[in-house]
């Protein structure tokens, strides 16, 4: 681990085993489960945004959670940098769902004074009230707003209100799980704005996963993305989207719609999603690939590393080999 | 200028809450063309899938429509008797819903679905129905019809699913098929595939389609023409490519710049619209959109814009945006 | 359209809760009577014995003037106006001395099976796994048990244990326990679900992260989140508790005469039913019921206001 490395995921995985039925534990037999995520190495340096992207049931929720360690992963190690008295860096999060990440019989204020008092990071009625005032105007809501109760607030609101609790806790260390997906585009850019600015002026070094591409290229410093579990892909943010190496970034990134109008194709993936409790042998991604030959069926790919600094996991380099099979990626978006 | 297949003028719905009554919808007006996608885009709670629903009568309380005409293809529907609606429904409109769930019996069989609706519609029986559900089947993309014929709806995945209801929803040859958010509950990469399915079935067909969605990027790639509804009343129609690149309303250019859609650096700042769109019963006086609008001058604060129409086009607003040089 | 008023002077949410009240009372007329039923049974039985001789110790009972009918009756008098007992006891006193008995045994004896199984629930529900599975297994066998048998049994056991000489306070001690412990399961159950669904909320995750211990985690936001449905299921237990005490007694097994319950008063009246004096069984019968069937109503009209799954339907 480097001077700069913060947080370091180690070979991670973790599999959810699905409940086994009495007679299936008296015979001892495995019956398996889903493994939610597979072998995941990834580094974040300090002051930078990590975004991970991929579609739904890849096994992004279940890497917040074990780096935030409300789970445990099943095999692998994930390290936070130390300080010199050893301790693991403070840590907040952000949820998807503003509706049940807070309490509805807590007042705002106690909500945001929560992770103050219990790291006891200012002491006192009045001072706690005050930095929940100053954090309340921080994120664009009203300190008169301090009394109510999270049910007379829009999900917008919420989730600002969300921001003022995570930023309460002087976190070192920021999560965000698809903080803007259950709001609307112009609420969505709201809070988008007001990550921004916070990610400027506290030098927050965070995680931020969603599903939406255009998002994480505005959010992220660098993106890994990820499929059926796996991380297939990462690099540096506009690395990834001029070059990208793998075949499913590339084809993710043309398959959603774009704004213009000119152009008006459509780039399907091939195939469906597969059961992420069965994925697909050899690279996982072989069932929708474009250029999967035999080799790709039969042995699972090992991570390359690319010159930029980023890695990915492809038995071929889109870079070199198949140029020119599926026009330029990205074209569109950089309009 | 055709004739418009279906008009709706000044459609209002309201919801009856204890007693008040409160607009949901207040005098919509827009028209599709036969063979023309037309968007419905806005933000959630705008009224979208209120419009849809009532066009085939399926609201239920306590909202209402309480005013306003629906014609298709010159019959007014909403004079039509409920029973007159129901073979309209299904019939000459057919509808595809967000969740394929619900408009999908899970103990029935997707093959009896489909005969039962094309039996009811198209008057044809025996083996011919059974050929027609089959054929289908096969034209949504799904292998293997025979074997798909004799599944239950769970057996699917969700992007199978929404194939399926698109099959339902065209195969009594609709004249207009309403799509509320038919790909909001899919992945990226299985929404570009219904979209493509949707376009091409489009092409064969010539139905006319009104595609509602709150996704600007599906509009773009979709729509012939866009409306843009906020808070329950039409801000402004208009053809796709003057929408994206020369909208009149501030609404459109608001909501159109709030998505994001980075430019070659990366670094561009989000233009954000402050506030968020007033809740139901919470619309302020005048223009909907003037607290939040940075043209508002008095007159938006006193009186609602009406409905300024050009050629195919319309806004409402009294300080129409510019064409901009850039 | 209403304008929007601000007046900050008036906490929001007060004010708010109080016109709730008012409007939810306007709402449901039945079970706002029953309401007052209730209030109006619970000072006759707390206040009653305040300005009066206890008819039960023996200044407050006359032989001289038993078996007297109510005051409406040929041989009624005034002074009695409900009549008296065997024992020329007053009965509208005596039924108030039955009632607080009754109450208080009933409230007991809820808030017994209230903590035993609110927190044999929270901990079920919370920890989940093995703990989880035995306490859930104990609930299901003792659920094949009817309650009122298991108040049998448990008092039974009680009083065999402890031998002849007690006193009223140790019956009435053991009967409380007995049917406490009766009914238990119910919260344990109802709590067990709410607490499995709170616990996976992403606010319980966000206090995780900040670094709450379980214990306080538990305490300060599942707590709050769970208790609703509880106390409406203790309102309807609390009609419940009353009546299988009134069963116990009358079953000769509960309390002892000489502090007697409703259940005790009826008993000692259902002797005298067949010579005539209807009066003695009746009116504890009467007063019995209108208060458990006034708490069941408030109760189910609680239970309905808040099930989420009804919620939002008005
Ligand atoms: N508690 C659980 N028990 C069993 N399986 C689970 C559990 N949580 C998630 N899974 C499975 O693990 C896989 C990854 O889930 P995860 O929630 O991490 O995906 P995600 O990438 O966050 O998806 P989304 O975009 O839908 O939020 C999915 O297939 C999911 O069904
Ligand atoms: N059955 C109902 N009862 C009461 N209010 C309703 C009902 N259905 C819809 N509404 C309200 O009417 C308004 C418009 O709803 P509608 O469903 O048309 O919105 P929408 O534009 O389709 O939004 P979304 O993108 O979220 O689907 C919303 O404020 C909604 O809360
Ligand atoms: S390894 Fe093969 S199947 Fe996998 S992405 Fe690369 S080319 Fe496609
Ligand atoms: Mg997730
Ligand atoms: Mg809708």
């Amino acid at each position: 681990m480097s001077a700069q490395d913060f947080l370091t995921l180690n070979h991670v995985s973790k599999v959810y085993r699905r409940n086994q039925s009495l007679l299936e534990r008296l015979k001892k037999t495995d019956t398996g489960g889903t493994k939610a995520v597979s072998d995941v190495s990834l580094t974040v340096r300090h002051g930078e945004t990590v975004g991970l992207v991929g579609e739904s049931g890849c096994g992004k929720s279940t890497l917040a959670r074990l780096v935030s360690g409300l789970m445990e992963p099943t095999s692998g190690e994930i390290a936070f940098r130390k300080d010199g008295a050893g301790r693991t860096p403070r840590l907040q999060m952000i949820f998807q769902d503003p509706y049940s990440s807070l309490n509805g019989r807590w007042t705002i204020e106690d909500i945001i004074a929560e992770p103050i008092r219990v790291h006891k990071l200012r002491r006192g009625r009045a001072a706690i009230r005050a930095r929940v005032d100053e954090l309340l105007t921080q994120v664009g809501l009203s300190p008169a707003d301090a009394e109510k109760y999270p049910q007379e607030f829009s999900g917008g609101q919420r989730q600002r209100i969300c921001i003022a609790r995570a930023l309460a806790g002087e976190p070192e260390f920021l999560i965000l799980d698809e903080p803007t997906s259950a709001l609307d585009v112009s609420v969505q850019d709201q809070i988008l704005n007001l990550l921004r600015d916070l990610q400027k002026n506290l030098a927050l070094t965070s995680l931020f996963i969603t599903h939406n591409l255009s998002v994480v290229r505005i959010m992220a410093d660098r993106i890994g993305v990820m499929y059926l579990g796996e991380l297939v892909e990462e690099a540096p943010s506009e690395e990834l989207f001029l070059r990208p190496r793998h075949p499913y970034t590339r084809l993710l990134i043309d398959a959603a719609p774009d704004m213009d109008t000119s152009d008006r194709s459509l780039h399907p993936i091939a195939g469906e999603l597969p059961n992420p409790a069965f994925p697909p042998s050899g690279c996982r991604f072989h069932t929708r690939c474009p250029f999967a030959k035999d080799i790709c069926r039969n042995t699972a790919p090992p991570q390359k590393t690319a010159g930029t600094g980023g890695m990915f996991r492809c038995h071929f380099d889109l870079e070199l080999s198949n140029a020119q099979a599926i026009p330029p990626a990205s074209k569109a978006r950089t309009a | 200028m055709t004739t418009p297949l279906l008009d709706v003028r000044d459609l209002t719905v309201t919801i009856n809450r204890d007693g008040h009554l409160i607009t949901a919808l207040d005098k919509v007006s827009f028209s599709v063309n036969p063979g023309e996608v037309l968007g419905i885009v806005g933000e959630s709670g705008a009224g979208k899938s209120i419009t849809g629903a009532a066009i085939i009568d399926l609201l239920v309380p306590p909202l209402k429509r309480t005013g306003g005409t629906i014609t298709l293809a010159g019959e007014r529907l909403d004079r039509l008797s409920p029973k007159a609606m129901r073979s309209v429904r299904g019939g000459r409109i057919g509808f595809i819903f967000q969740d394929p769930m619900t408009s999908l019996n899970p103990v029935i069989s997707i093959g009896r679905q489909l005969c039962d609706t094309i039996e009811a519609h198209l008057k044809i029986g025996g083996e011919k129905t059974k050929r027609k559900a089959l054929e289908w089947i096969e034209r949504v993309g799904l292998p293997n019809p025979e074997v798909q014929f004799r599944r239950y709806p769970h057996q699917l995945s969700g992007g199978m699913r929404q194939r399926i209801v698109i099959a339902l929803a065209l195969c009594a040859n609709p004249a207009l098929v309403i799509a509320d958010e038919p790909t909001t509950a899919l992945d990226v990469s299985v929404q570009a595939h219904i979209l493509q399915l949707m376009r091409d079935l489009h092409r064969e067909s010539r139905a006319s389609m009104m595609l509602i969605t709150h996704d600007l990027g599906v509009i773009a790639k979709m729509a012939d023409r866009v409306a843009v509804l906020y808070a329950g009343r039409v801000a402004e129609i208009s053809t796709v490519g003057e929408l994206f690149n020369a909208p009149k309303h501030p609404y459109t250019r608001g909501l159109i710049r709030a998505t994001p859609m980075p430019s070659a650096d990366g670094e561009v700042r989000l233009d954000q619209i402050p506030g968020a769109m007033p809740g139901l019963g919470a619309v302020p006086p005048g223009c909907a959109f003037n607290p939040r609008c940075f043209k508002a001058e008095g007159d938006c604060r006193a009186a609602i814009p009406p409905l300024t129409t050009e050629e195919s086009a319309a806004f409402s607003c009294f300080h129409p945006l510019e064409r901009e040089t850039a | 359209m209403t304008p929007v008023v601000n007046t900050p002077s008036v906490p929001a949410a007060r004010r708010s809760r109080l016109s709730k009240l008012l409007r939810a009372m306007r709402r449901a007329p039945g079970p706002t009577f029953c309401a007052f039923i209730i209030f109006a049974l619970l000072i006759y039985a707390f206040v009653t014995p305040l300005v009066s001789l206890n008819p039960f110790e023996f200044s407050g009972m006359s032989v001289m003037d038993s078996f007297i009918p109510p005051m409406w009756m040929a041989d009624g008098m005034p002074d009695f106006p409900l009549g008296t007992d065997d024992q020329g006891r007053n009965l509208l006193t005596a039924m108030a001395y039955g009632m607080r008995t009754s109450i208080i045994v009933g409230f007991l004896s809820v808030i017994i099976g209230l903590v035993l199984g609110g927190s044999l629930g929270l901990i079920a529900g919370f920890v989940g796994g093995k703990v989880d599975a035995f306490i859930m297994r104990v609930a299901d066998v003792q659920l094949a048990y009817p309650a009122l048998l298991l108040a049998m049994i448990i008092d039974g056991a009680a009083r065999a244990a402890l031998g002849a000489e007690r006193s009223v306070t140790t019956a009435i001690t053991i009967v409380v326990l007995s049917i406490g412990i009766a009914f238990w399961v119910q919260y344990a159950r109802t709590i067990r679900s709410s607490v499995m669904i709170e616990r996976d909320q992403d606010y319980v995750s966000a206090a995780r992260i900040t670094g709450r211990s379980n214990l306080s985690i538990i305490v300060l936001h599942i707590l709050p989140n769970v208790m609703a449905p509880v106390l409406v299921i203790a309102t309807i237990n609390l009609g419940i508790a009353i009546i299988t005490e009134a069963t116990l007694s009358f079953l000769g097994i509960g309390i002892p005469v000489t502090s007697p319950s409703l259940g005790t008063l009826i008993r000692n009246g259902n002797n005298f039913l067949q010579s005539g004096e209807w009066w003695i069984s009746v009116w504890p019968c009467l007063v019995l019921v209108a208060f458990v069937v006034s708490v069941n109503i408030l109760g189910d009209h609680l239970r309905d206001v808040y099930n989420p799954r009804l919620r939002g339907r008005s």
